[in-house]
């Protein structure tokens, strides 16, 4: 849920298309409880919400929308997309990660454990679990928070899965204790800091290592950059490759048509990122007009 | 509250049962339609994708996001973006088309078990006649004329901002169709009034005031505006003063029902736009920050009215302790 649309380079040749109907169950909405908020390292926060029903529902790669107004205020107006970073479907709560960056972070940082936040979930479409023997996640910063939960998913199925984290510092690196604890067989926690980040180097040090059995399919979140490394990963290996895309969103519903991904093709509306993602299958695009070349248009 | 869900049961008990001893009578007679409630959404802002959220037939009408004839793909991202009490959108109304949507689409919001308003628009004034026959036939209870919205290549504004035009797709759309027509005005005039009397006279059954303003944002990093098509219309609690004053102009110069809309998230919202003229609002922004938000202001309205003093929410209309503007 952190990339960038990737669509909004016009050097594109690849785009989003949407994933077949997969499941999606019910969304919630009201006011639920928050048990804790504290900070997580140097950059983020961690909310966890008593939210037994998103928690028992919601699918790898699924988002929810959190009202950063407090109860019978209005302001800020739009709530903020987030990733289920983990859930617990026992204990009938959620966990999200997230960095203060604007004023609706500022505010939602502001609530206390025991007060409640308006919450809508588990919304938009998760990733294709499919029975691939082996899968790469790919994340930076922020965007693990949307891989996480498939490599937890896959560890109970007993499925290999290697996981990427990137980070600009070793204080920001999102969910490598969470892959060693709860699903990764290898995790890669590489940083700007020391140039492990750099994807050249993941692609060197990706392929020496897995050249040998290479993963089936890719999943990335995070970072355009780390998009293209996927690219020439899957590319290499012949694995498919899915992306979560961030995007400011209204309804996250699908009725107000606020997130379209990029821009228009010929007559078509691009994909929403609420409805028709936030996961797609990331594709080598036909032939984008010049008229298209403002991003990669899916089809919806 | 255990879980997310909050589906009130109260608020979908307000569609079907009428309202016991002691309980404000919250309905309202609406250009010969008679609503349980005068709250429905505002176009654009609502979908049956609400539906697993809050029981829809709780409202008083649902509106549909505006149909144009033809297939339309929208506006170019960014189509959103937040602002000082509110939000500025450039989504530019795309459209599956008056017959997909006809076999599609609107059978969905039929199956909302209330009242359907179908917005209607164009982009020339004889493509609201196209959408208005295809449609004619259609189990729907009113249409809304969009003349007001400030994201289309043309029509839009233009036609809104004139009198004469306005009157010209009123007289045209009520040719085609036996239904009452609402028209939805645009604030970006000097004189609502004038529109809302051109409306009126041409035969429209309300006005709904008012669409959303003109407005922009600009990054200051990127010297770029924060919408793909550089503006778009501003939405949100921030219009609100804007819209009431503009509903009370247009509730003095007509004898037809006035629609509230700008920025209404509370049932003390709804309270203000009635006792300054209007009959019936529409919510739009406030369902993007909470979607259960207009079930939650039908629940507080009848507990309001007592507050208020008045059994039936309909004493509210109008009552604005001020001489109203000379005509």
């Amino acid at each position: 849920m952190t990339a960038q649309p990737a669509a909004a380079n016009p050097r594109e040749t690849w785009r989003l298309v949407k994933l077949p109907r997969n499941q999606r169950p019910a969304p919630t909405a009201g006011p639920v409880r928050v048990l804790a908020h504290e900070r997580l390292g140097d950059r983020y926060m961690a909310l966890t919400l008593e939210a037994p029903a998103i928690a028992a529902s919601a699918q790898p790669g699924q988002f929810v929308m959190l009202t950063a107004a407090r109860a019978h205020e209005n302001a800020p107006a739009l709530p903020r997309p987030m990733a289920v970073y983990s859930r617990d479907p026992a204990g009938g709560t959620i966990e999200i990660l997230y960095g203060v960056i604007g004023e609706g972070t500022r505010q939602l940082a502001g609530f206390a454990p025991g007060e409640q936040m308006y919450v809508v979930g588990p919304l938009g479409r998760c990733f294709e679990m499919g029975d691939s023997p082996s899968v790469l996640l790919v994340g930076r910063g922020i965007g693990t928070c949307s891989l996480t939960t498939v490599a937890e998913e896959r560890a109970r199925r007993g499925l290999q899965t290697i996981a990427v984290t990137s980070a600009r510092t070793p204080g920001a690196v999102i969910g490598a204790d969470f892959y060693r604890d709860r699903g990764a067989s290898v995790v890669y926690a590489v940083t700007d800091e020391d140039g492990s980040s750099a994807p050249d180097s993941l692609f060197d040090v990706l392929t020496r290592d897995w050249d040998h059995a290479p993963p089936d399919a890719i999943m990335t979140c995070g970072s355009d950059r780390l998009t293209r490394l996927c690219e020439r990963l899957g590319a290499r290996w012949g694995a498919d490759l899915q992306v979560s895309v961030e995007a400011h969103m209204a309804c996250g519903l699908g009725y107000c048509h606020g997130c379209a991904s990029g821009a228009r093709s010929e007559g078509d509306e691009s994909p929403l990122i609420c409805q028709d993602g936030p996961v797609f299958s990331w594709q080598r695009g036909a032939d984008l007009s010049p008229a298209a070349a403002g991003g990669a248009d899916g089809q919806a | 509250m255990e879980t997310g869900l909050v589906v009130d049961k109260d608020a979908g008990a307000l569609a079907d049962t009428p309202p016991g001893p002691g309980a404000a009578d919250l309905s309202i007679e609406l250009g010969g339609l008679l609503l349980t409630n005068p709250v429905m959404p505002a176009s654009g802002c609502f979908g049956p994708e609400l539906a697993p959220l809050f029981p829809l037939a709780a409202l008083g009408a649902v509106v549909t996001k505006t149909v144009f004839a033809e297939h339309r793909a929208g506006n170019p991202a960014h189509r959103l973006t937040e602002t000082s009490y509110g939000m500025l959108n450039s989504v530019g109304i795309p459209s599956p088309g008056s017959e997909s949507f006809r076999n599609g689409l609107l059978r969905r919001y039929q199956e909302s078990g209330t009242h359907v308003v179908v917005s209607i628009g164009g982009l020339l004034t004889p493509e609201y006649y196209t959408v208005a026959e295809d449609l004619a036939e259609e189990d729907i209870a009113a249409f809304e004329v969009n003349v007001s919205c400030p994201n289309l290549e043309r029509g839009g504004l233009a036609i809104g901002t004139s009198p004469e035009r306005v009157a010209e797709v009123v007289a045209g759309v009520l040719e085609r169709v036996s239904r009452p027509v609402f028209v939805k005005l645009t604030p970006t005039v000097s004189a609502i009034g004038a529109v809302a009397r051109a409306a009126e006279d041409a035969g429209a059954a309300a006005v709904t005031v008012a669409n959303s303003f003109s407005g922009m944002s600009v990054n200051i990093h990127s010297r770029a505006s924060t919408l793909g098509t550089g503006a778009g219309g501003y939405t949100g609690p921030g219009i609100k003063p804007l819209a009431l004053k503009l509903v009370r102009d247009a509730a003095a110069a007509v004898d037809i029902p006035v629609i509230g809309c700008g920025g209404i998230s509370t049932a003390e919202d709804v309270a203000e736009f009635l006792i300054a003229g209007a009959t019936a609002v529409q919510v739009g922004t406030a369902t993007f920050t909470r979607p259960t938000s207009m079930a939650d202001i039908i629940r507080d309205l009848g507990p309001l009215c007592g507050r208020l003093g008045v059994s039936r929410v309909a004493e509210l209309i109008g009552t604005l302790d001020q001489e109203p503007p000379t005509r």
